[in-house]
């Protein structure tokens, strides 16, 4: 009986697999998983496996923890006994459903420019015997399909630990089920209203501005977007507790908004019906999936009408003209202070490409939302007492803000600089650069400073003098910039290649320790560095040391490249693919 | 029969193509020529149904393609300017999916795959992504795709561009073969030599309007030169080649 079941489900499948519209749903799928990958310019392509496992991951490790914090033993020896499933895990539960938010919006931000269609499936596809009711239904369910994939994967792991953690050494079963079935809700309706939020801005931003205009504002809203999906997670600890604490008519004005509304779900079908509260925190997150699934719709099908139907006509009008070069406000620095060429030439190609490539832009911007997210809090932490600041140094939480932005940014170019942009393209500096003569290094280390010093310097100048005077101002300023230099060289110690023409660097045995190494790095530059550049305020003899510390630092990174042999040295081009034809 | 009457297409105010007349037998190739900016493709795309003429209208058999367009895409094979494949999908999968969107039977499919394939000595790259493979490839892929559910009309773009010399030389061979089937080759491109080879007609483009339309061998006793590079010269470029090669070469040798 389940093999003949089986063997016609496969035909089934079978059969959708070979009908056009299948077929097309398959492709759509593929697309939006694979992405334009294209081997020989050097594209990422992660597979769907290991795309799905970077989902789950973080669910699975939280849910992990979770098995230790609720484990029998564990709350035994802390001294805890029995508890209230339904009250005892808000916090965790809210920090799932932000988890489910964040992963699956960051799902749909990374695949922003696949869920519609574009240029290439027009090319392929409309000159085809298809209707193009067709094509956009089979992309359309594609879309559904991939909301629930993502849904599924970004919560499985909770899905299953979560409940066992809480409530599995409990003899009731229908206790096990209603508080499985109430995260489950509450959890997976937070996934899809996540992605189709994210669905419906994309659509919307579609709908209503022109294609140009469409392409050059969306990455500011990802960028926004994931700025604001960061700020969610670091709302994880703090959300539930304000909820106890704020009076029923505040908490009530919170609780209906998302994601915090989820909760709600959660706690109706954990307590039932009786919860009025819990019940009102339900129909606002259900009302706004429905929102969010209904705008998504909509913005889908006038974006189908209005950007993919027209792409023949948008492909022969002439595109937005480029702002001049010498209008650009990076402008005045990209034209200080560089050799003359082929140096110049590198530094130009390396800072336009990176202003430029959505790919490096996006990594870049995803770090400086990181950096952010953690300046605000640890802004937001900081005792403040400006009037009687003038005689005394900053707090460190002030000092750290530049830190930590400064360490965002130059991590996050220097991880750009292993991002290859097109490799057939890079055959100009293989045929025009001497291996041995040239300092890739040099280049990498002008851009990592010009887009870090050129205009973090002025800024923290302005704001420390504003509160703090000149001399502290100044020797802040001072302290931040030689820390930003000695950083440079550390992320360039080993640098030989010019940015952007290699392909990714393979997984080697040490890589996870690089990783720790940036962690550390991070930890090192977040707090060391600004408690000693506070030290260094109190007197500027404290400064003079730090100043020699850092000259220390310097000088044992020069001695290291010194002893490095010349072939260590020499400029690579890493982009040797067995799968390219000529 | 394919035949375009009075077609003209504008963006906003600015003229595209205007008046743009032409008629395609079976059994006749049909050469398009003119320079960048020309009209070229948006007369290839309202060809094949991608846009729709602002006045005018695109016929097959007598009746307007846009009344029934899924139709006249199942006789319609297109190469278009620009190998612009997914990347993702292996040569083979891309066909099987071309050939299952164009609802072809699996045998029939499968085997016309796999011979197309040969032919055009792809077999040993068939599983390997369209990202990999070089323009040539990709436009043999474009080819065997309008190839493979043997079309009435073939609406070539392009259609040489980075193939091999044996390749170029065998599609030449195609295109008069297909012609002696029967089939109507609409034939787009700036190869000149190529264009007078194998077209038995020709319309000459200039800023969107026709400036010569014919037989091949009437176009060029019309204009009185003896190549199909003279006449394009004459009708299209009012520019001194010599001299503007003789310009660069100057500018080249400058301090």
């Amino acid at each position: 009986m389940i093999a003949r079941t089986r063997q016609w489900l496969d035909e089934r499948r079978s059969a959708f697999c070979r009908s056009p519209f299948g077929c097309l749903v398959g492709l759509f799928l593929n697309r939006t998983f694979r992405g334009a990958a294209d081997a020989d310019a050097g594209e990422l392509d992660l597979g769907v496996a290991v795309i799905l496992v970077l989902l789950a991951m973080p669910g699975l490790l939280v849910s992990l923890l979770m098995l230790e914090k609720y484990g029998s033993l564990i709350r035994f020896l802390a001294g805890q006994g029995a508890f209230d499933p339904s009250k005892a895990t808000i916090p965790d539960e809210y920090l799932f459903i932000v988890l489910s938010v964040s992963v699956t919006g960051a799902a749909a931000l990374w695949r922003w420019d696949s869920i519609f269609l574009d240029r290439r499936d027009y090319s392929n596809l409309v000159p085809l015997p298809l209707s193009l009711g067709t094509i956009f239904f089979a992309n359309f369910c594609a879309i559904l399909l991939l909301a629930g994939a993502f849904s599924i994967v970004a919560n499985g792991a909770s899905l299953v630990l979560f409940p066992i953690a809480v409530v599995g050494s409990r003899p009731s079963l229908s206790l096990f089920l209603r508080f499985a079935a109430g995260h489950a809700a509450a959890v997976l309706a937070a996934s899809v209203f996540s992605f189709f939020a994210i669905f419906a801005l994309a659509g919307l931003l579609a709908a209503l501005l022109p294609p140009s205009a469409f392409r050059r504002v969306s990455l500011s809203i990802r960028f926004a977007s994931v700025v604001i999906l960061l700020v969610l997670l670091a709302t994880s600890l703090s959300v539930p507790d304000l909820l106890k604490r704020l009076s029923v008519v505040n908490a009530q004005r919170i609780a209906v908004l998302p994601p915090v509304s989820f909760l709600g779900i959660a706690r109706s079908i954990w307590v039932g019906a009786s919860d009025s509260f819990s019940a009102g925190m339900a129909r606002a997150a259900m009302m706004g999936v429905a929102l969010a699934v209904l705008i998504a719709v909509a913005t889908y099908a006038v974006s189908f009408r209005r950007s993919f139907l027209r792409l023949p006509e948008l492909a022969d009008a002439r595109p937005m003209t480029r702002i001049s070069s010498w209008v650009s406000p990076l402008a005045f620095f990209r034209n200080l202070g560089f050799r003359p060429s082929p140096h110049r030439a590198c530094r130009q190609f390396v800072s336009r490409s990176l202003l430029r490539s959505t790919a490096h832009l996006e990594t870049l911007l995803c770090f400086l939302a990181a950096g952010l997210v953690i300046s605000a809090e640890t802004f937001a932490a900081g005792p403040y007492h400006v009037s009687a600041g003038r005689s005394t140094a900053p707090p460190v939480q002030f000092l750290t803000i530049p830190f930590i932005l400064g360490y965002a940014i130059l991590v996050g170019i220097r991880f750009a600089f292993e991002i290859p942009l097109d490799l057939r393209a890079n055959w100009i500096f293989r045929l025009w650069l001497d291996a041995d003569r040239h300092d890739a290094r040099s280049v990498a280390r002008r851009v990592l400073l010009l887009f870090s010093l050129s205009w973090m310097a002025p800024l923290i100048l302005v704001s420390t003098l504003a509160f703090w005077g000149w001399m502290t101002a100044l020797l802040h300023t001072a302290i931040w910039c030689a820390s930003t230099v000695v950083l440079v060289e550390i992320l360039l110690v080993r640098f030989r290649k010019m940015p952007f023409t290699c392909a990714y660097p393979s997984f080697q045995s040490h890589s996870p320790l690089i990783v720790v190494g940036y962690l550390f790095g991070f930890y090192v530059f977040k707090s060391w560095v600004p408690q000693f550049d506070q030290w260094s305020l109190l007197s500027p003899i404290n400064a003079v040391w730090f100043i020699l510390l850092l000259g220390g630092v310097f000088a044992s990174l020069y001695w290291y490249r010194n002893q490095m042999l010349d072939m260590d040295k020499r400029l690579t081009f890493e982009d040797l693919s067995a799968r390219t034809f000529s | 029969m394919l035949e375009a009457k009075h077609l003209s297409k504008f963006y906003g105010s600015v003229p595209a193509v205007q008046n743009v007349a032409l008629t395609l037998e079976p059994g006749q190739v049909l050469g398009y020529l003119g320079p960048n900016g020309s009209g070229k493709s948006t007369t290839v795309k309202m060809l094949t149904g991608l846009l729709e003429p602002t006045y005018g209208e695109v016929t097959y058999h007598g009746q307007n393609i846009h009344k029934d367009l899924i139709a006249y895409r199942k006789v319609l094979g297109y190469v278009p300017e620009e190998p612009n494949l997914y990347p993702h999908l292996t040569g083979e999968e891309y066909l099987d999916m071309v050939g299952t969107l164009r609802a072809m039977s699996s045998p029939r499919k499968s085997t016309r795959i796999g011979s197309l394939v040969e032919l055009f000595s792809l077999w040993p790259h068939r599983h390997v992504t369209l990202g990999s493979y070089s323009k040539g490839m990709r436009q043999k892929i474009l080819l065997i795709a309008a190839l493979m559910d043997n079309p009435d009309v073939l609406i070539l773009d392009e259609p040489l561009s980075g193939l091999d010399v044996t390749t170029v030389l065998v599609v030449k061979s195609l295109i008069q073969a297909l012609s002696a089937q029967g089939k109507s080759v609409f034939y787009c491109s700036h190869i000149l030599e190529v264009v007078e080879k194998v077209c038995s007609h020709l319309i000459v483009l200039r800023k969107g309007h026709v400036l010569a339309h014919g037989p091949t061998s009437a176009v060029r006793e019309k204009i009185g030169k003896s190549s199909l590079e003279d006449v394009f010269l004459e009708l299209v470029e009012d520019v001194d080649v010599t001299q503007i090669a003789n310009e660069i070469v100057e500018v080249m040798v400058s301090s």
